[in-house]
């Protein structure tokens, strides 16, 4: 029966493994054969306690069916072997004579069927005639040494036996004895059967077991990755909430999950709702901090500008130091605070529309017209507050510097990559008609807190908080001399669909 | 020309007083939100500088009510908020202009100075009125590029004068925008400037309109 099952497991094995390879890349591609992977994990899993249980069920069932396959077979032996005494007549020495026509065609034949009788006397077999063989067995009796250990008793008895040849019997053997006048002798009774109708029989039942089985434990592994993929569908639809909002398109996950799962789901929410606090308070005590520092610089750097001496003197240039380190780093705060950020969409148009309105107003004096030129519905895929600081701190530029016209034209400009993810690309662009700057200037005046004109008021950190915020966002920053006459800067930040 | 000065710092609120009286200007300060917005509706005054962080009413609340109750004089805004989203917001609320703490007081002068010129619809730091030219930048007259030493009230009251020429300044406007609220005004003394300056200036150049009150303008211009 192993070697039934294991040539078969031989064959199921070389015609598949090609088809197994392949499915076994497939699913090495996907991650699935890793062990962190959970669905592997619960597959592996079932795989082996398939290998285990199945295996033992089919030795199980095949162990109890040949049992009751043996049983019925030496029920039969018995039958036959009652028959065989009941038919071989005794004549009046006492002695059996062969039985006329017994059972079925089997014994009959002249062939090696391994369906066999034979009769004997246990003593001697003193006769020419000894011992009593059917049709089939002419010629050749059964070993007696084989035989002769189980004479020690009348009742029949069971047992197999391998010849010589390699036929493999089932033997009934019962000892009778006739107390004749002059013939004390026992004589034994042997019906034999070929076991190898119980092997076949077996072994049939053991490919179809082998097979049912087999049958199964596909369709376990097959229904475990199905049940799993079902199973694990809801992890896969907060992987998609997260990753929307990463993308700033949601701002909490949503939807109904499993009893499992939706603790996860409002923990992360929690999280998320924390996150965004621990962000706004940071923000808030940056701005007090702001607002508690500034005044004091202010006062004394009007203070040390006003008095005269070495102290006035010292104290003017330290506060200058002073105002510019804490710009400097409330700054970076703010954008640190910023970094962690899950992303937001904010709409392009109205932030640019508000900043064109207020620094037309404060340009306007000096004969300065602020255009803005907005094609569609334009979005940036970040804060609100850096878009404002980025595109507030170059309109004031442009501002300060043009003869009488500042230009913001914003459009999109097809697919890019930002920190790995492919976005829309906005881009920004503010020209003015002022003196402009030459190319080596272009590329100094975004170092951090350069400033090549000090005759017009501005801390000169504006360009470098441009340049920071936008490589926060993976976006670029450049500038050159514009078709206006002037400084020609352009962003290009990534968009939101 | 008269300024308010908004802002609860006391000793900021010193220096920029300070800076703007020697530059000429007649200024009256609050420290808080309700006094400013009390002073901004019951004085005449030519220009505002407003802090936004102020106890009592907040600096844009002030602003709101003022221009609420149509008060159109310039108000410059003076704040520590330097987002840009609180840039828009004041202007939108309607300041003229916005300056950020830590502030220098040279440039919060420039800013103002702008402001008034622009409200009195003069674009450069130059005014000028026949053969006077007033420089606002450095206090300074010249007539036919002779300069002419004018006194602190001289200053004052020919510089309201100039912002506003061509056209009938009477006496109580010229008390209310030259002399700030603690002052003993006396219109009298109006008199008494305008003789001084008659003197300093080329004849005919400031009249009086009797009963009314003053006009400064070119008698060459035709007008």
């Amino acid at each position: 029966v192993v070697s039934v099952i294991v040539s078969r497991i031989r064959i199921a094995v070389v015609d598949w493994w090609p088809r197994f390879c392949a499915a076994l890349e497939v699913l090495w591609g996907k991650g699935w054969m890793s062990p962190r992977s959970l669905t592997f994990r619960i597959i592996a899993g079932t795989a082996l306690w398939s290998a285990i249980l199945l295996p033992a069920a089919a030795l199980t069932l095949n162990a109890i069916y040949r049992g009751r396959i043996t049983e019925e077979f030496d029920r039969r032996l018995s039958r036959l072997s009652t028959l065989l005494i009941a038919s071989s007549a005794i004549e009046d020495t006492g002695e059996p004579q062969p039985p006329e026509d017994f059972g079925d065609a089997l014994f009959n034949l002249p062939l090696a069927t391994g369906w066999y009788w034979q009769i004997e006397p246990i003593a001697v077999r003193d006769r020419e005639s000894w011992p009593l063989l059917s049709p089939s067995r002419i010629g050749s009796p059964l070993p007696a040494d084989d035989l002769a250990p189980h004479s020690d008793t009348t009742s029949l008895r069971v047992f197999d036996l391998d010849l010589e040849n390699g036929e493999a019997l089932r033997v009934a053997h019962r000892v009778i004895s006739a107390p004749f006048a002059g013939n004390e002798n026992a004589y034994r009774y042997v019906v034999t059967g070929n076991r190898g109708e119980i092997d076949r029989a077996v072994a049939d039942f053991a490919s179809k077991i082998a097979l049912a089985l087999g049958a199964l434990g596909a369709g376990i592994l097959i229904l475990t990755l199905g049940l799993v993929r079902f199973g694990l569908q809801p992890l896969t639809r907060v992987q998609a909430g997260l990753a929307r909002i990463r993308s700033g398109e949601a701002q909490r996950l949503e939807g109904r999950l499993p009893l499992e799962i939706q603790p996860l789901q409002d923990e992360l929410n929690a999280l998320i709702a924390s996150n965004e606090a621990i962000i706004d308070r940071a923000r808030t005590q940056v701005g007090n901090l702001a607002h508690a520092l500034k005044t004091p610089l202010s006062v004394l750097n009007n203070e040390a500008q006003t008095a005269k001496g070495p102290l006035a003197q010292l104290v003017g240039e330290q506060t200058k130091v002073m105002r510019d380190q804490v710009a400097h780093y409330l700054d970076r705060a703010r954008m640190a605070a910023r970094s962690g950020v899950i992303g937001r969409v904010t709409m392009i148009r109205p932030v640019a529309e508000g900043l064109v309105r207020a620094l037309s107003k404060i340009y306007e004096r000096d004969g300065v017209t602020i255009r803005l030129a907005c094609i569609g519905t334009p979005a940036f895929q970040g804060e609100k507050q850096d878009l404002e600081e980025v595109l507030g701190n170059l309109l004031d530029n442009a501002g300060k510097w043009a003869d009488s016209t500042v230009t913001l034209s914003i459009k999109s400009a097809g697919m890019g990559d930002f920190q790995g993810r492919n976005l829309p690309v906005v881009q920004l662009l503010i020209e003015d008609d002022g003196p402009g700057l030459s190319d080596s200037q272009c590329k100094e005046a975004v170092q951090r807190g350069a400033r090549l004109d000090e005759s017009k008021p501005g801390s000169g950190l504006g360009l470098s908080i441009v340049r920071d915020l936008v490589e926060l966002y993976g976006g670029s920053f450049s500038l050159s001399r514009s078709k206006l006459g002037g400084l020609r800067a352009e962003l290009l930040l990534p968009g939101a669909a | 020309m008269r300024i308010l000065v908004v802002e609860d710092d006391p000793d900021l609120n010193r220096q920029v007083t300070a800076m703007l009286t020697e530059s000429g200007y007649a200024v009256d300060s609050a420290d808080d939100g309700e006094d400013a917005h009390h002073l901004g509706e019951t004085e005449p005054y030519d220009g505002v500088v407003l802090d936004l962080g102020l106890p009592s009413m907040d600096g844009m609340s002030v602003l709101e009510r003022w221009r609420e109750a149509g008060l159109t004089m310039p108000v410059l805004v003076l704040s520590a908020r330097d987002r840009w989203n609180d840039v828009v917001r004041a202007m939108d609320a309607g300041a003229d202009d916005y300056v950020r703490k830590p502030v220098e007081l040279e440039e919060l002068l420039s800013k103002l100075r702008a402001l008034l010129r622009r409200a009195t619809g003069h674009v450069t730091n130059e005014i000028r009125c026949g053969p006077l030219c007033l420089d606002t930048k450095r206090a300074r007259l010249t007539v036919e590029g002779e300069a002419i030493r004018l006194t602190s009230h001289e200053y004052r009251l020919l510089s309201y004068l100039m912002h506003h020429q061509d056209r009938i300044v009477s006496r109580t406007e010229l008390v209310e925008h030259m002399y700030d609220q603690d002052f003993d005004r006396d219109s009298n003394t109006i008199e008494v400037f305008v003789g001084r300056l008659r003197k300093k200036l080329p004849d005919d150049l400031i009249r009086t309109v009797r009963g009314l009150g003053y006009c400064l303008s070119d008698p060459n211009s035709g007008g």
